[in-house]
């Protein structure tokens, strides 16, 4: 036996006593052995304080041995990768674990929130609603109290070291679950060669199994596991996962498992790059699933039952038969069903004395009774433990005669001491994932628990999760489960025989939903029925006082349910309280709804692989590589990485703008423009089809022309724009913007395919074909006359809004003549594998005349100065292209999408907001962009908002800052005065003008 | 447009990460001078399909999410779409004849090889690594050699054909994503 | 995430797919010939039912192409997927009632 580990029996158990290790809590070393969970080890240890409860600061001990277990919430691991909310009961022992009770503070011994006990009454149901709302005042003083009090764990504040991954896989039978009732429907559809999926929590296969001493067909039953198991794990079509949680049922069938991969001190070892997966998540398809997830012991509700040294009998039989830990050495155990007599039975077989079994049923139990009474364990039928005593650990059960009047004040008649409690109120089953599928629940009045009632999606529920509870019945109903699922499938069910199991007939359970006090039920010491929540009986009682009578209200009002525990350890307990304080049957009172997760999950696994470098794609161009060389900040656009601007000399921003800007009105400039959407249209009906999404005339363009265009939604609110071109009779070649280029392709298909599916007409993209070098400035045409171009280039031969194919450097490209700066212009589209090339003769013909690489800032700038909007910055999906003066756009002698809602009374207001320029009275401010207009300064708040900016620029064309802007009714209001409100900063008078501050005729692009 | 061949430029560097993530299980390889078609038409016109298959030297895969194999890989796309995959020298050429031979017909050809990157996917662990990131059912049975799917490959949208039982595959990608989906795939093909 | 059977390429999972709204709700032929009000039930007015209910999908990133679903909205359970030159089943009648709750 290790030195310290008083509590660990000299033999037996699942743990590796060739394995001895060494781990800490709250900051004091112990040891233990690997096959322990952290709760067995500290069991072992005789730790039995563990935390403070949540609200009350009430001293805490381990009660469970699994996902139920309330009150023993770690905080694993140090720094950035330590884990909050886990549950000791499920943290695998490894060597060198550091945890840490997350609800003690500053320490599990000394507990200020302590004192808060005796203030019960203030922090009583609805604590949060009302304790913490008046006087508002006080609310900073609240927040701090509440943010050190409460919350299970501290989330690391660096980023998670550990590696997570997603995996999708598909199955015809998902099981839930490893126990008898899972390994034998994954048996019976495995063997019909069904591709099965089964996944258990535990570290192993075995379920219930693996705490108790059972039997099948003569053998021990964790020998037929490892046998089930085996076989299982030879079929090609089979999957285990150990380790498992199915944590989420979604819609059809598609269930999520989390994993647990590694051994924390293993990861460690690897360095970052061979860091081993922490955590999996799978994302099942399954044809059928199988829910087999076993039962949660209840607790029993009476005075003090938190006490440190209350827990559940069956995970008081764990530890026993697992891992080979005693957690006391004098046990009263109290029940009101069978299966408690076992645990009994185990506690009195690790040599633990047995004082009592305390049955609240007059009768005591079936055959096992005997076999009690065998053993000289003296057994009080007809009586309960009323309350206990001791503080920090039970020291002694009061038992009073059970009289079956729930509220009536009793008397204890004896007291009997005991330094264990095990108690047992029946069984209910993990009715979660089959509520989670929309399953519907239904009250059993001979077991006492909610059955999994019909289903919604492809799935059935076997074992203690359907009521089964026997390991015989457990057996059969897997097998019952697994053949009905691969007929379901059409496949033919193995013939298999259910295995023996020798167990005697028990005697019915019999309800006890709350032990009567020496007090009356409100005044009594507190009795617990959610102990992570601290929720009371006297709670429920008050939230029915006060007037709630729904469950779901309750729940919100008590918190009952809330945390890791999502009504697996008090549910059943609250509704039945809830019931008996309303007079009313269980099942009209009604269970929660389970929703996902069944338990707390890592935000790492949820994001898996998605983060860093993956977090989103990035989409690069072709010239991606050369703007990167020159330094180029990018600026993201969708997901596109675009140079924002090319930096000389350490310049900023500003300044690269400011000089970018002039080379491009001076001389000439190169963007990469290829993240426009391209579309390739084609067909008879191709103009037709174009007549009716554009607002212009698109059938008087002449092959060649290129013409701006608008779309417009249905509603008539400007959707996206750019440049589009007639290339030949039944050919067109749009352009998109560069976030919109998915949707328009998308959008123009459903209009093709829902509502005119007679046109013929071809939509290709061609966005990631095709390559477009912009390039602008009075020099342009020079530059690409000297590059070496096969067709004329001067005005009269390519004017503009043209589009010509041509040889360039002896490059098959297109070339259109348009132009978003208002300067001569050439955007180039050639194939995007020879782009680098093209780029690169332009940039050294280019030296000649200073040809300036710009990015998507300069951009901005050269378009704003001349008042083109951008769609998505200077419109917002409200805004019409009347609100944008571009009545000239729109067709009046055809129909267009859109057409019909500009005539709605809405768009036809007159104070509807439109498209301005703004200029800064005082000369050199750049007003916010988002900035707010109103009419004047001084006024009382709220203040009257008539308009905002939407693109603000320092112009270095103009010598000063320029801006667009949405103002009310504001075309007619030029030479007025405005004030932008920009929050924190002092109103900057503004004159509205014309959006047009460039070059307003026009002439600059037509030369 | 553009006759000519477009070429991978730029495209080699990010397939570094991923090429040199190949491992036992494991194999990863740019497949370089691709040239790719792409074809509209509608099936149901005979003659259409025919001057089409003439000129292809082989048939139009006309079943969902099959290509057809032989001079060139021809991919179903939708029911009215396919790529045609060939070398990167024949593709202007081979659209020059398509488009003669489609004249009049209701149908489009596109080059559209400067816009794709091609991987081809390898190895017993192949599966393993799509898996996670791609819904598909790819189990053999469901997946064999000769079927194809554009589909989702972690956030990207790729052309997925399983071509033999090796299994060997071909991923087809949007060239602005080849960046985003190599660095994907040296991170999957870690075990 | 649902599972959606593409009419063309079979059951696909819901992220491959994007989401069209409403099936069934032609573009009025003449929109001038429309007073404001049909013109607004036309454009913003949806049947929005509880139970099946027929909408428009759209197989973005398989095969482009749109087809009408009949899902039942309570359930979501799908009845069949339709190509949009298919004649389409008169619909199934409306699923279970079941109240829904809040967390
Ligand atoms: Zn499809």
């Amino acid at each position: 036996m290790a030195a310290g580990q008083a509590n660990r029996l000299p033999r037996g158990g699942r743990i590796d006593r060739s394995r001895p290790l060494r781990f800490s809590f709250d900051g004091k070393s112990y040891a233990g052995y690997a096959g322990d969970t952290l709760a067995s080890a500290l069991l072992a240890n005789g730790v039995s304080l563990l935390g403070r409860s949540f609200k009350l600061r009430r001293p805490r001990g381990i009660v469970g041995g699994g996902a139920e277990e309330p009150n023993a919430v770690m905080q694993v691991g140090e720094g950035a990768a330590a884990r909050p909310n886990l549950l000791a009961t499920q943290v695998e022992l490894e060597p060198g674990l550091a945890a840490r009770a997350t609800r003690g503070w500053p320490s599990t011994r000394f507990d200020i929130g302590a004192a808060l006990d005796s203030f019960g009454r203030i922090l009583g149901a609805g604590f949060y609603y009302k304790t913490f709302k008046y006087p508002r005042a006080w609310w900073k003083l609240y927040e701090h109290f509440i943010r050190r009090a409460a919350g299970f764990g501290k989330a690391p504040d660096s980023p998670d070291p550990d590696r997570y991954e997603h995996r999708n896989a598909h199955c015809d039978v998902l099981v839930a679950g490893g126990g008898p009732a899972g390994l034998m429907a994954a048996l019976t559809a495995a063997r019909a060669g069904a591709r099965v999926i089964l996944a258990d929590d535990d570290v192993e296969f075995g379920g219930s199994l693996l705490a108790g001493g059972d039997a099948i067909d003569g053998a021990p039953a964790m020998d037929w596991v490892a046998g089930a198991v085996a076989e299982l794990r030879e079929m090609p079509d089979c999957r285990l996962l150990s380790r498992g949680t199915v944590f989420g049922y979604h819609d059809h069938n598609f269930l999520t498992i989390v994993q647990r991969c590694v051994q924390e001190a293993d990861a460690a070892a690897q360095g970052p790059a061979r860091r081993p997966v922490a955590e999996r998540l799978w994302r099942v398809r399954a044809k059928r699933v199988v829910l087999a997830q076993g039962a949660f012991e209840r607790p029993l509700v009476f005075c003090n039952n938190d006490r440190p040294g209350v827990m559940l009998a069956s995970a008081v039989s764990g530890y026993i038969h697992r891992h080979a830990v005693l957690p006391g050495r004098r046990a009263v155990v109290f029940t009101n069903n069978d299966s408690a007599y076992r645990t009994a039975i185990d506690l009195a077989g690790a040599g633990a004395e047995v004082a009592a079994i305390v049955d609240s049923r007059p009768g005591g139990a079936g055959a096992i009774g005997q076999r009690v009474k065998e053993l000289g364990i003296p057994v009080l039928a007809g009586h309960v433990v009323s309350d206990v005593s001791g503080r920090r650990r039970v020291r002694g059960a009061g038992i009073a005669r059970w009289t079956g009047e729930p509220w009536s004040a009793v008397e204890i008649t004896l007291r009997i001491d005991c330094d264990l409690l095990a108690v047992s109120g029946g069984f209910s089953p993990a009715v979660h994932l089959h509520s989670q599928a929309g399953g519907k629940l239904e009250w059993d009045e001979s077991q006492l628990c909610f059955l999994p009632g019909e289903a919604r999606q492809p799935h059935d529920s076997a074992g203690a999760g359907n009521g089964k509870l026997s390991l015989g019945d457990c057996l059969a109903d897997g097998l019952r489960a697994g053949k009905a699922a691969v007929e379901a499938l059409g496949l033919n069910p193995p013939e298999i025989e259910i295995p023996a199991t020798n167990e005697s007939p028990a005697a019915p359970i019999k309800a006890l939903w709350r032990v009567p006090a020496a007090k009356d039920a409100d005044r009594c010491p507190k009795q617990f029925i959610d102990f992570q929540n601290d929720t009371t009986v006297a709670d429920i009682r008050l939230a029915v006082r006060e007037g709630y009578r729904n469950v779901e209200h309750v729940k919100r009002y008590t918190a009952l349910g809330f945390g890791t525990d999502q009504g697996k350890l008090g549910n059943i307990n609250g509704m039945a309280v809830l019931a008996e304080t309303l007079g009313k049957p269980i099942p009209e009172v009604g269970t929660t709804t389970f929703r996902p997760a069944y338990t707390p999950v890592r935000f790492g696994a949820g994001a898996g692989e998605s983060v860093g470098a993956l977090y989103d794609p990035v989409r690069k161009t072709a010239l991606h590589q050369w703007h990167e060389a020159a330094g180029a900040p990018m600026e993201v656009v969708g997901q596109w990485h675009r140079p924002r601007y090319f930096p000389r000399n350490g310049e900023d921003l500003h300044a690269a703008v400011a000089r970018e800007c002039l080379a491009v009105r001076n001389s000439v400039g190169i963007m990469d423009a290829s993240t426009l959407g391209k579309i390739d249209v084609r067909g008879p009906d191709a103009v037709n089809f174009l007549e009716r999404v554009y607002t212009h005339n698109v059938d008087r363009m002449k092959p060649g022309r290129c013409a701006y265009g608008i779309l417009l939604g249905e509603d008539g609110m400007v959707m996206d724009d750019g440049v589009m071109a007639r290339l030949a009779e039944d050919r067109f070649y749009l352009t998109t913007t560069t976030g919109g280029a998915a949707q328009v392709l998308d959008w123009l298909e459903k209009w093709l395919q829902t509502e005119w599916p007679e046109l013929e007409v071809w939509l290709t993209s061609l966005t990631e074909q095709f390559s477009t070098l912009a390039v602008a400035g009075p020099n342009s045409r020079a530059l690409l006359e000297k590059l070496g171009c096969d067709i004329p280039l001067d005005r009269e031969s390519f004017p503009f809004m043209h589009v010509r194919t041509a040889n360039l450097a002896g490059m098959p490209v297109s070339l259109f003549r348009v132009s978003f700066s208002g300067e001569l212009a050439f955007e180039i589209n050639i194939a995007s594998g020879l782009a680098p090339d093209l780029w690169r003769k332009l940039m050294d013909v280019g030296r000649e005349f200073e040809l300036t690489p710009y990015g998507t800032e300069t951009m901005h700038v050269l378009r704003a100065e001349k008042g083109f909007v951008i769609v998505g910055q200077d419109t917002d999906g409200s805004v019409t292209p009347v609100d944008l003066g571009m009545n000239w756009l729109l067709s009046k002698e055809k129909d267009f999408l859109g057409k019909r809602s500009l005539a709605r009374p809405d768009c036809l207001r007159a104070d509807r907001k439109q498209l301005v320029g703004l200029l800064s009275r005082a000369g050199c401010t750049v007003i916010p962009e988002g900035a707010q207009l109103i009419e004047r300064t001084g006024q009382r708040a709220p203040v009257p908002m008539c308009g905002h900016v939407t693109s603000s620029y320092h112009s270095a064309s103009l010598g000063h800052p320029i801006a667009l802007a949405l103002v009310a009714g504001g075309r007619g209001r030029r030479g007025e005065t405005l004030f932008a409100a920009p929050p924190g900063r002092e109103p900057i008078a503004v004159e509205i003008v014309s959006p047009a501050f460039y070059d307003p005729k026009g002439g600059r692009q037509h030369v | 447009m553009s006759e000519r061949i477009a070429r991978p430029h730029g495209l080699e560097a990010f397939f570094g990460a991923a090429e040199s993530a190949s491992r036992d299980g494991v194999e990863i390889a740019l497949l370089k001078n691709r040239g790719f078609l792409n074809l509209r038409l509608d099936p149901r016109r005979e003659r259409t399909v025919k001057a089409a298959e003439e000129v292809l030297g082989q048939d139009l895969p006309l079943a969902a999410n099959s290509f057809s194999g032989g001079k060139r890989r021809v991919y179903w796309l939708g029911p009215d779409e396919w790529l045609l995959e060939t070398g990167a020298e024949e593709a202007g050429a081979l659209r020059g004849e398509l488009e003669a031979a489609l004249a009049g017909h209701h149908a489009a050809v596109n080059d559209v090889s400067g816009g794709q990157a091609t991987l081809r996917l390898g190895g017993p662990e192949a599966r393993t690594m799509l898996s996670k990131g791609c819904t598909l059912d790819l189990h053999p049975r469901e997946f064999a050699p000769g079927q194809c799917a554009r589909t989702g490959l972690a956030r990207a949208t790729v052309l997925l054909a399983c071509i033999d039982e090796a299994p060997t595959f071909t991923l087809i990608v949007a060239r602005s994503f080849a960046d985003y989906l190599c660095r994907w795939l040296a991170n999957a093909a870690r075990p | 995430m649902l599972l959606i059977e593409c009419p063309w390429c079979g059951p696909r999972a819901e992220t491959e797919f994007s989401y069209g709204g409403e099936a069934g709700i032609p573009r009025p032929a003449d929109p001038d010939a429309l007073s404001d009000a049909e013109w607004a039930d036309y454009l913003f007015y949806r049947s929005n039912p509880r139970g099946a209910h027929r909408e428009l999908w759209n197989h973005a990133q398989g095969c482009r192409r749109w087809f009408v679903v009949e899902r039942d909205t309570v359930t979501n359970r799908i009845a069949g997927s339709f190509r949009l030159d298919e004649t389409v089943p008169v619909p199934a009648s409306a699923a279970e009632k079941q109240p829904e709750q809040g967390d």
